[in-house]
This record gives structure tokens, sequence and C-alpha cells, in this order.
């Protein structure tokens, strides 16, 4: 057991547009191992397989346990959370590669704040915002809750939209996630308020219109999130307001 | 873009936030699903399930040419073509391959079942585009006309079909296209909202199915009877069509032919 080890073939990048380089590390296993722990490993001790000295990976992560959504890269090729990505299940050496269609900061880091710029566009939130207190908000029955519970748990990860064959950037594609909060906000007794301006922003290019239903989003959410359902109720939402827009208006 | 740089390099790749509020791509995306549907997947019901059912049976030749003359005298035939057949189908395949070009694969990355409809759905479309253009040149615009002769049109499709490659063309069409054509249905419910729960979608998906292989089997079951009839020869064809002509109608000038 003791000379048990880990192959790890990391995908490096230097500077955002940089070139880039395969490394390869082997750690000592140990039992219960994540990715994330593999990194720090290599952290510790910055030697690649074959002896050289280099930089410790860099990498985002938080709360290791799959709910601050920072950790997404491709492990294997598929977008996953790499602190939920056990060792033990996974095929070696394992490739570690950033994302594909986000910009790499450094190695494993890339900027997703794409996300946050559809999330803004869509208007993803509840309004509440005044001059005085607007006092309770109307009560949602347990139905409503149920369905919007499992839509709030997204952690804006992006893994639905890197393994969209759709996500692009001759599509510029909103993505799954950010149709899925329209569903979430949408169903929200005052978050509704907005539902007319969000579901117009998603009729702008780009928007709900790119899906191609191929429903890899839903494979890959590490959340569970009943994707491709919200984007076909969006999509229900957005031909009701288009249609009838196109006759009362 | 005139951020200073000092702190942060500017990232200058990668894919662009929604554009709320801009450009047409909804309209021509949305008319592109609903052109799939009407007019140009109930043209494909119609074709194959209607005027090609005909084709079964004893009374095949007879009833086809009914069929086919019906068909050809419909009131302004020519522009219920133009508009509810070639141009939505043109609109239809442009777009599509349009759309096509726009996506980036990856069933090797993810090699599951809706990525692989994805893809295949965008084959499909390619196999039946190519499909229908030889299919409408060589039956409208080649050979022996026949709006104006309608009785022909049985010994002209036997004309193709008893060539065993064309005739696995025909197979090769009539699959791409009923497949396209039937998870097309599904592709719309879900992208529409019209089904969107996870056991719905798979009732539906299995009814797409049964759909899809009706069509094939109407499809395969009337090219068969083309194939397998005693082949009507010129002479016959002529013969039918004079004794269905005034004189001066001449049945033998095949226009544009060879």
């Amino acid at each position: 057991m003791a000379d048990k080890t880990v192959i790890l073939k990391i995908k490096r990048q230097l500077t955002p547009n940089g070139k880039s380089y395969w490394e390869e590390f082997s750690v000592p296993y140990r039992p219960n191992m994540n990715v994330i722990s593999a990194l720090m490993d290599i952290a510790a001790d910055p030697v690649t397989r074959d002896g050289k000295a280099t930089t410790p990976i860099t990498y985002d992560s938080n709360c290791l346990e799959e709910v601050c959504g920072s950790c997404a890269m491709l492990i294997n090729g598929k977008a996953r959370m790499a602190c939920s990505a056990l060792i033990d299940q996974l095929e070696q050496p394992i490739r570690l590669e950033p994302f594909s269609k986000f910009p790499v900061v450094r190695d494993l880091a890339t900027d997703r704040s794409v996300i946050f710029e559809n999330l803004k566009a869509v208007k993803a939130w509840v309004p509440i915002d005044g001059t005085y207190d607007l006092g309770a908000g109307p009560r949602m029955t347990a139905e409503d809750q149920e369905a919007a519970y499992p839509l709030s748990r997204c952690i804006s990860c992006c893994c639905c939209m890197e393994a969209c064959p759709q996500f692009n950037e001759d599509t510029g594609f909103v993505g799954a996630a950010t149709i899925s909060q329209v569903r979430l906000f949408n169903t929200h007794p005052t978050g509704k308020a907005l539902q007319r301006e969000r579901l117009a922003a998603l009729m702008g290019d780009g928007g709900i219109q790119e899906c191609g239903y191929a429903q890899n989003c839903v494979e890959v959410c590490p959340k569970d999130i009943p994707l491709t359902k919200s984007i076909s109720e969006v999509g229900g939402q957005v031909m009701k307001q288009a249609l009838g827009d196109m006759l009362r208006r | 873009m005139a951020s200073a740089s000092s702190s942060a390099p500017v990232l200058e790749h990668g894919v662009a936030p929604l554009r709320a509020g801009q450009g047409i791509s909804f309209v021509l995306r949305r008319l592109h699903s609903l052109t799939g549907i009407i007019p140009v997947g109930a043209f494909l019901f119609e074709h194959i399930l209607i005027s090609n059912s005909t084709a079964i049976g004893q009374n095949g030749p007879s009833a086809y040419a009914r069929q086919v003359s019906f068909l050809a005298n419909l009131p302004l035939v020519f522009f219920l073509e133009l508009f509810g057949i070639w141009i939505p189908i043109a609109y239809h395949a442009l777009y599509g391959f349009y759309i096509w070009y726009r996506g980036e694969g990856n069933t090797v990355s993810y090699p599951w079942t809706g990525n692989w409809m994805y893809t295949l759905q965008r084959w499909t479309g390619a196999i039946a585009f190519i499909y229908i253009v030889w299919h409408t040149y060589t039956m409208r615009f080649t050979g022996i006309d026949l709006h104006d002769h309608p009785l022909a049109s049985f010994g002209k499709v036997q004309g193709e079909v008893i060539h065993t490659p064309l005739f696995l063309f025909y197979v090769v069409g009539l699959v791409a296209a009923s497949w396209h054509f039937a998870y097309g249905i599904w592709l719309f419910s879900a992208k529409w909202g019209i089904v969107s729960g996870d056991k719905a979608q798979k009732r539906l998906l299995r009814a797409c199915l049964v759909f899809f292989l009706l069509l094939c089997g109407v499809g395969l079951a009337s090219l068969y009877s083309f194939r397998s009839r005693p082949i009507a020869d010129d002479d016959q064809n002529r013969a039918m069509i004079q004794s269905h002509e005034k004189p001066g109608g001449q049945a033998t000038d095949r226009k544009g032919a060879q």
C-alpha cells in the first residue's frame, strides 16, 4: 500500500494568453483522496513526475463540499467539481484541464464571470429595494416551494455551460443555469414582478432559442437541478409572452 | 474597453453574455422550429402516409395515379408548392445548416443519448436534404411531367426504384427524413414548453418512436410495392396516358430528361 501512487496529467498555462502545456505528477495515494487534495499534495511538493521542479498548480476552490461552485474543471474530459471527484472513482492517469469555453486565468483557474453578466441581464433577483418597509411577502404554496428549492441549489459552477454544444463564441448562448434561474425567480411570488423583463431578455441574441436540447446540462449538473425541465418551462413562458405580445401589443 | 491594465490583464476571448433586447435570432430560430412541423413535417406526413400508401396493394398503380392526379389538380398548385413546400423546406434546411455550423458537437467527451440525438438530428437533416433535392429534381423537374401525366406516376417511380442503388438511396432518405421529423416533434414539444416534465417527455419520446416506425413501415411497404410489381414499360405508360388525354397532349414529350 505504501508505494501506491496517483498519476495526474495537468494542462497548464502561465498567463491568460500564454501557450498551454502538459505536466505529469505523481502523488502518494491515501484513502478517500479527491482531486483537490491531490492538487494540495502537489502544491506541498511541486515536482513533476520526472523530477523537475515546477510551480504549484493554480486552481479555484473554496468550500470543498460542492456548494460554492469554485473548483469546476475538466476531469478526464468531463466538466465537474474537483472537490467531489474522488480519486478512487477516476481512471488514471487523471487528466485535469481548465474549462475550454472560458478564458484561462492561469492553469486550472478560469474566468467564469459571464454567468454573472447573464444573471444580471435576466434580473435574477427578487425586487424588494425601496424607501419604506414593504412588509411580509405573499406566501408560497408548498408545491411551489418544492419545485423552487432544487432550482435554488445552483452554485454557478458553469458545468452545464461547458458541456453544452450550443454554448460557444459563435452563439453566445446564455446557458442552462441562467434559464433555470429565470424559472426560479418567476416562481417566486414577489420575484414574479420582473417576469416580463426576464422573458424579454431571454428572447435577445444568445437567448433561450439557442438551446439544441442535447441535454448534457442536466447530466453534468453536480446539484441535480432539473435543467431541461427548466428550459422547457421557461421556453413555454417565453413563447406565451411572444405570441401574446404579437396579438395584444 | 478603455480599462487600465495595471491590475488584471484584460481577457479578450470567451463567450459573450446574453444580448438582452438585441437581434432577431429568436424569431428566426423559432420559425425554423415551426416550419419543421408545419408545413414541412405535415407535408412529409401527407407524402408518406397518405400519398405513398396508395401505391401499396393490388390497385397500387391506378390508386397512386388518382392520388397524384388529385394533388396535381389542386387549385393554384404552383403556389401551394412554392409557399407550402419549397420555400419552407429551403428555409428549414439552410437555417438548419447555419445552426449546425454554429454548434460544437461533443459526443466524444459526453457520449450520452440526448447528445447523440443532437448530433443525429443534424446528420439526418443533411441526409434528408440531399435526398430531397435529388428526389425533387428527378421527380418534379426532369423526365415526364407528372402534373400533366399523372398516369405515368407509378411507372416513373418504378423506373428509379428498380435500380438497387437508387432503391437503397430511397430507403436511406426515408429513414433519415422519418427520424428527423419524429424526433423533431419531440424537440419541438420540449423547446416550446408543450411537454416539459421528465415522465411526460419520456412518454412522448416513445410515441415519437412509434410514429417513426410507422413512417418507415408505410414508406418501405410502398417502396416494396413499386419494386415488386411487374415493370410498367414505356409503351404501357404511353397507352395509359394517351387513353386519358385529348388529342394533342402528347405523352411522349420527355421534358428535359437526358
